[in-house]
């Protein structure tokens, strides 16, 4: 598992799921209608959509400081910072009396050293329906400008 | 017309300021000292956290402030009890202000205009104490 910090609360994500870990450098502006959505990056030619954790999870905002590039679809994760790599034991399942948002959120908790860490479900960040909608948008904006540089 | 006779059952009375509430007795696992309780993010109504009891993790739900206000005094316990959620027994974690006591009372039905979460009163000694249904009481309903 990688364990990663957003605004003073520490999550686990499994690390299969991320393809890089990196800096945050050529965050392009990226206006959408998802609030946790306000930049895009580029890597190796591909573009992602990157997830402000903060917002997804309803936090205030700390200081960003990494970005965790996911392996299952163009979805980049704004986090404050990463901690380390930490194999676990077992996952918890998340307690029933947890109803809301999170049950989409998280996989189940995890103790590490006496610590309840949540693992997050990668896919959680960004439906699928979310970066098609996302991608039809970006198609859209380039088009607008590669017109605008034409004309 | 029936009459029908109610036995007395056990409850568990406990405060939450300056009122007492009650629960089925057979619902109340256990009391504890409180622990500082872990916490991430959720969007789950009334729950502030985790503890872990036994080597379970166990939910904490606050429910003084939707049953006497934001004004609570501190928390000194907690009444770990067990509900029926989707289906299945699960053990919340109840933070109360002060020691419990058992009771042996008759259940009566509700009167006049309470909540819905209340499933039952209880008198004693000039005292009405509210029986309380957690599961209705934490359910989305309450909140929606």
């Amino acid at each position: 598992m990688v364990l990663f910090s957003v605004a003073g609360s520490m999550f686990a994500i499994p690390a299969r799921s991320v393809e890089e870990i990196r800096e945050i450098a050529g965050l392009r502006e990226f206006p959408s209608r998802l609030a946790r959505v306000k930049h895009t990056v580029l890597r190796q030619g591909k573009c992602y959509f990157v997830v402000d954790a903060a917002r997804h999870f309803r936090m205030s905002s700390q200081q960003p400081g990494k970005l965790m590039l996911l392996r299952h679809a163009p979805v980049a994760v704004l986090v404050d910072a990463i901690d380390r790599m930490q194999e676990i034991q077992s996952i918890h399942e998340l307690p029933a009396a947890f109803g809301g948002d999170e049950r989409n959120w998280y996989r189940g908790l995890t103790l590490i050293k006496g610590k309840v860490v949540p693992v997050v479900h990668p896919e959680s960040f960004l439906s699928k329906a979310e970066v098609t909608l996302l991608s039809v948008l970006l198609r859209g904006k380039r088009s607008a400008e590669a017109a605008a540089v034409t004309a | 017309m029936t009459n029908t006779v109610s036995n007395p059952d056990t409850f568990v009375l406990f405060p939450l300021g300056k009122k007492r509430f009650a629960l089925p007795a057979r619902q109340v696992n256990e009391l504890a000292r409180q622990d500082e309780p872990q916490t991430f993010p959720h969007t789950t109504p009334l729950l502030t956290g985790v503890v872990l009891r036994r080597n379970q993790i166990v939910p904490v739900a606050d429910i003084a402030p939707v049953l006497i206000g934001p004004d609570a005094p501190a928390r000194k316990f907690y009444l770990v009890v067990s509900r029926h959620t989707k289906g299945r027994v699960s053990r919340t974690a109840i933070p109360v202000t002060g020691e419990c006591e058992l009771a042996n009372a008759e259940q009566l039905p509700v009167t006049g205009k309470l909540p819905a979460y209340v499933s039952g009163l209880l008198s004693l000694r000039g005292e009405i104490v509210e029986v309380l249904d957690l599961d209705h009481l934490m359910s989305v309903e309450v909140f929606a």
